[in-house]
């Protein structure tokens, strides 16, 4: 096969994963926070109501695609490109198994970071282009929200990397292999020292995605609905499935980093990595299901509020615990030959 | 300023009160806002008629500067209908139907105005059964509508978690207000001399129970969903401070002048109904924010409750309606009569003239009052907060457009 | 108890005013060039709150209640003043803020112009509507309306 159809074929899988993902999660979405609210979520399309999403992708894409009179033409058709693509490249990186995946990176975490930090620009353009004010305040605060939580992600995730050496996904997981005094796995979280890391890396996750308490930049009762107030039909579709693509990427990013990835813990060797996919896709979907559970209980923070603690919070202590994890790893070691 | 898109302010088109704020009387000034230095633009944005979070049609004309209240111009009709003028061409007994589409969420209130000021004007006596099941069903209605302002004003937070729950006991309160008067919302169950059905068999322990699971499950529940809620807590509180000052000078009533720290309430200043034989306390908030509104009107739930069930205990026997004509027909007069709603003091000044129809008919709507305070107290708060305060201060456009 | 001697006795300084006790409660009437000082003069005498501000189209003129409280006393206190139709009605804003939204739509539903006022538009109404309150204007059908 020539490199460029493996290519292709590589990214087909991902928009397969992609949209998969999405029909799937947005009928979740609406079982979980239908039952968190004392109802049923849907009900009369398929048992349970398992085709609804089905459904809406078909109504969205036989709707009218409206264009405001005012809207930046070429940027409002760019915009939701914009949002999407990024969302997908960033499926490249995560690995299912341990030789599943797109593409083996050896920065596969900085790629993955780098590909979603791009989402923000995409929703600027839209709230620009769309001629709404709403639109525009809407993404207005997604740009500030990029500036000011990017830096402690990144930095949150750095203590990880500087204990495996490697900023490869798979080495990461499989450095997660085993189990410590017989029967705790050896996932990072369960790491007294990165467990630290994990809240910082969870509260700047949320922001990253526009998850509640942090949808700033949606802010329904606010902004009516935000950047996408304008925008309709299939491109609405487009931005609405690369929001659920972003939830699932930094919940299989959680589960690579904290989680132990694909590894099964307690079970041989063969077993684990043969039902690695399966694990893997079970422990992120855990992890959307608490995103989920969140985003139907908590009322959503005011925007200063947001950026104080990112700037005065989060940033001194993810930076602090880069330095512990440096102490820790690579000043002991010294001290301790020093000494002996 | 050739730029097209300055045509809005050039043609005048937002009006003149936007730019220039009106000049306050001593004792009340407007919070600072603006930006030092370098020249900056204003973002003029329409809250509303279609808003998620104004509250049926209210529309606010915000004028912001980055994400922070400049001006706030409340613009409201949208729901106007004309109560006032149609009441002139209604009989006495058919105002109570008016009134329940005024405040169509605590609709038993605003029939208790209207029946009271027609009293008045005719001088009769209400018989006490009648005075009983008005404070009974008066109570039912007023955590009904609390409740809908709790589920909504935890939306306006950008919490989904409570709403239904809100609305399952409500649902379970309008099942009952539907045995008792015949009716989920449009109740026309007070009517001049009394009310107009006595209490179904049976409804006691339906109201028993009710009020015990809402007292000891459900509202521990809604505090904990919402008010325990750090987040929450720290969105509404010092948010929207309305001083004792302010809210005399707006008059303000009802629970937003009481979180303001002014103890007046209807029931216990201006007693009608059962209200003298209840026992009840009117809570008071110190800091007039919207966290002592939320307080405040948590507890009235409480204390309404509290009553809820002293009315059953206490429901004396006897007739349900005194002797009134078919045709109310009482002597010209002019009377005030106000009841303590959900929102504050629902009045009603009625002007008679003898004939079979009002000659003037005024609803005194607590909302509207609250409405043109919000303009006050908008100004340099952030925009997330604009939805907070509307929401806190529970207005209900239907009472203020009329 | 309120009694109309106090208020007259509050309103010794103002002209013309009137003080009795009815129905209502006390009523004070007051000349219309008068209702300012007089308002200023009861506000400062504890009636801080002005809770109701209405018209009443009496067929030879407009009368315009204010409804004062003082929320110290518990009294309510009724001060009312006669305006021609298509008269002027000044705003009181200045003494009592809460009659800002009420004195737009008594000034737009019984046709009175509204003076020194910071923001005198229609409130409830379109442009183009009659005034409403008064009796010279019918309740019409919607038939009638669309003829």
């Amino acid at each position: 096969m020539s490199p460029l159809a493996a290519s292709l074929l590589k990214v087909a899988a991902c928009l397969g994963l992609m949209l998969a993902n999405g029909v799937v999660m947005i009928w979740m979405l609406r079982k979980v926070l239908g039952h968190l609210h004392l109802r049923y979520g849907p009900l009369e399309a398929g048992p349970s109501g398992i085709f609804q999403t089905t459904m809406d992708v078909l109504k969205l894409l036989t709707k009218e695609d409206v264009t405001p009179n005012a809207a930046d033409r070429a940027l409002f058709y760019v915009a939701p490109l914009a949002v999407f693509v990024p969302s997908l490249a960033a499926y490249a990186a995560l690995p299912f198994a341990p030789e599943l995946r797109a593409v083996r990176l050896d920065a596969g975490l900085l790629y993955t970071f780098a590909a979603l930090s791009l989402v923000p620009i995409g929703i600027l353009m839209a709230g620009w282009a769309s001629a709404n004010k709403w639109s525009l305040i809407g993404g207005m605060r997604a740009a500030a929200q990029q500036i000011a939580y990017e830096v402690p992600l990144l930095l949150s995730v750095l203590p990880i990397v500087m204990l495996v050496g490697s900023a490869d996904l798979g080495r990461i997981v499989e450095a997660q292999s085993g189990v410590w005094a017989g029967f705790l796995p050896r996932w990072f979280i369960f790491d007294p020292l990165l467990l630290p890391t994990f809240v910082v890396f969870a509260v700047a996750a949320l922001i990253e995605t526009n998850q509640t308490p942090f949808d700033m930049s949606e802010a329904e009762s606010e902004l009516v609905a935000g950047w996408a107030t304008e925008y309709s039909a299939m491109k609405f579709g487009l931005l609405f499935l690369s929001e659920f693509s972003n939830q699932f990427i930094i919940s299989a990013l959680a589960v690579t980093l904290f989680f132990g990835g694909w590894l099964l813990p307690w079970v041989p060797e063969s077993v684990s990595v043969a039902l690695a996919p399966v694990t893997f896709l079970l422990k992120t979907y855990v992890g959307i299901f608490m995103l989920m559970w969140i985003r139907g209980t908590y009322p959503r923070v005011r925007i200063d509020t947001l950026m104080q603690l990112g700037w005065k919070r989060l940033i001194p202590i993810s930076l602090a615990l880069v330095v512990v994890m440096g102490v820790v790893i690579k000043a002991l070691p010294a001290l301790a030959r020093v000494v002996g | 300023m050739s730029d097209p898109r300055y045509e809005i302010y050039e043609a005048g088109l937002i009006g003149e009160g936007m730019h220039t704020p009106p000049v306050l009387p001593a004792g009340l000034r407007r919070a600072p806002g603006g930006v030092d230095g370098l020249r900056t633009e204003h973002l003029v944005v329409n809250m509303g008629p279609q808003h998620p979070s104004t509250h049926g049609v209210l529309r606010m004309i915000v004028e912001l500067d980055g994400e922070e209240v400049v001006t706030a111009e409340a613009s409201i009709g949208y729901l106007h209908r004309g109560i006032e003028k149609v009441a002139e061409h209604r009989r006495y007994d058919a105002l109570g139907t008016l009134m329940d589409r005024g405040d169509y969420v605590a609709g038993i209130m605003g029939e208790l105005a209207a029946a009271l000021a027609t009293e008045q004007l005719l001088e009769v006596e209400v018989p006490p059964k009648a005075n009983w099941l008005r404070s009974l069903t008066s109570e039912l209605n007023r955590i009904a509508s609390h409740l809908v302002w709790f589920g909504t004003f935890g939306l306006d937070t950008g919490a989904m978690g409570q709403f239904l729950y809100a609305m399952r006991d409500r649902e379970a309160l309008l099942d009952i207000l539907e045995a008792i008067s015949g009716q989920r919302m449009m109740f026309n169950y007070v009517r001049p001399g009394g009310v107009v059905r006595d209490l179904p068999p049976g409804i006691d322990a339906k109201i028993r129970e009710f009020v015990d699971t809402f007292e000891n499950v459900y509202l521990p529940e809604h505090d904990a969903l919402l008010g325990g809620n750090e987040i929450f807590q720290s969105r509404v509180k010092g948010i929207g401070v309305i001083t004792r000052e302010q809210a005399l000078a707006f008059g303000l009533t009802g629970p937003n002048l009481r979180a303001s720290g002014v103890k007046y309430d209807v029931r216990v200043d201006r007693p009608y109904a059962a209200y003298p034989e209840l026992d009840f306390e009117v809570p008071v908030g110190e800091a007039g924010d919207a966290w002592d509104r939320y307080l405040v009107r948590m507890e009235e739930m409480r204390q309404a409750a509290r009553m809820i069930r002293q009315c059953i205990d206490g429901m004396p026997e006897g007739p349900h309606m005194a002797k009134v004509p078919k045709l109310i027909k009482p002597p010209a007069g002019e009377v005030y009569a106000a009841v303590e709603s959900a929102r504050g003091e629902t009045g009603v000044h009625l002007v008679s003239d003898g004939s079979e129809h009002p000659y003037r008919f005024r609803y005194r709507g607590p909302s509207l009052f609250a409405l043109q305070a919000l303009e006050e107290i908008l100004p340099g708060h952030l925009l997330a907060d604009v939805v907070m305060i509307i929401g806190s201060t529970d207005v209900m456009m239907g009472e203020i457009d009329r | 108890m309120l009694r109309a001697a106090d208020v007259e006795r509050l309103l010794a300084g103002v002209d013309s005013a009137e003080v009795a006790e009815e129905r209502l409660g006390v009523v004070a009437r007051v000349g219309r060039a008068a209702v300012a000082d007089a308002l200023a003069a009861l506000r400062d005498a504890g009636f801080e709150s002005l809770v109701d501000l209405l018209g009443i189209d009496t067929g030879e003129h407009v009368e315009v209640t204010y409804h004062l409280r003082s929320y110290a006393s518990g009294q309510d206190l009724f001060v009312k003043t006669a305006l021609p139709y298509d008269g002027e009605l000044e705003s009181v804003w200045q003494v009592y803020p809460s009659a800002l939204m009420p004195e737009r739509e008594t000034a737009e539903l019984f046709g009175l112009r509204l003076s020194e006022h910071p923001n005198p538009k229609r409130l409830l109404t379109t442009d183009g509507v009659p005034p409403l309150l008064r009796k010279d204007v019918p309740v019409r059908t919607p038939e009638e309306f669309t003829r």
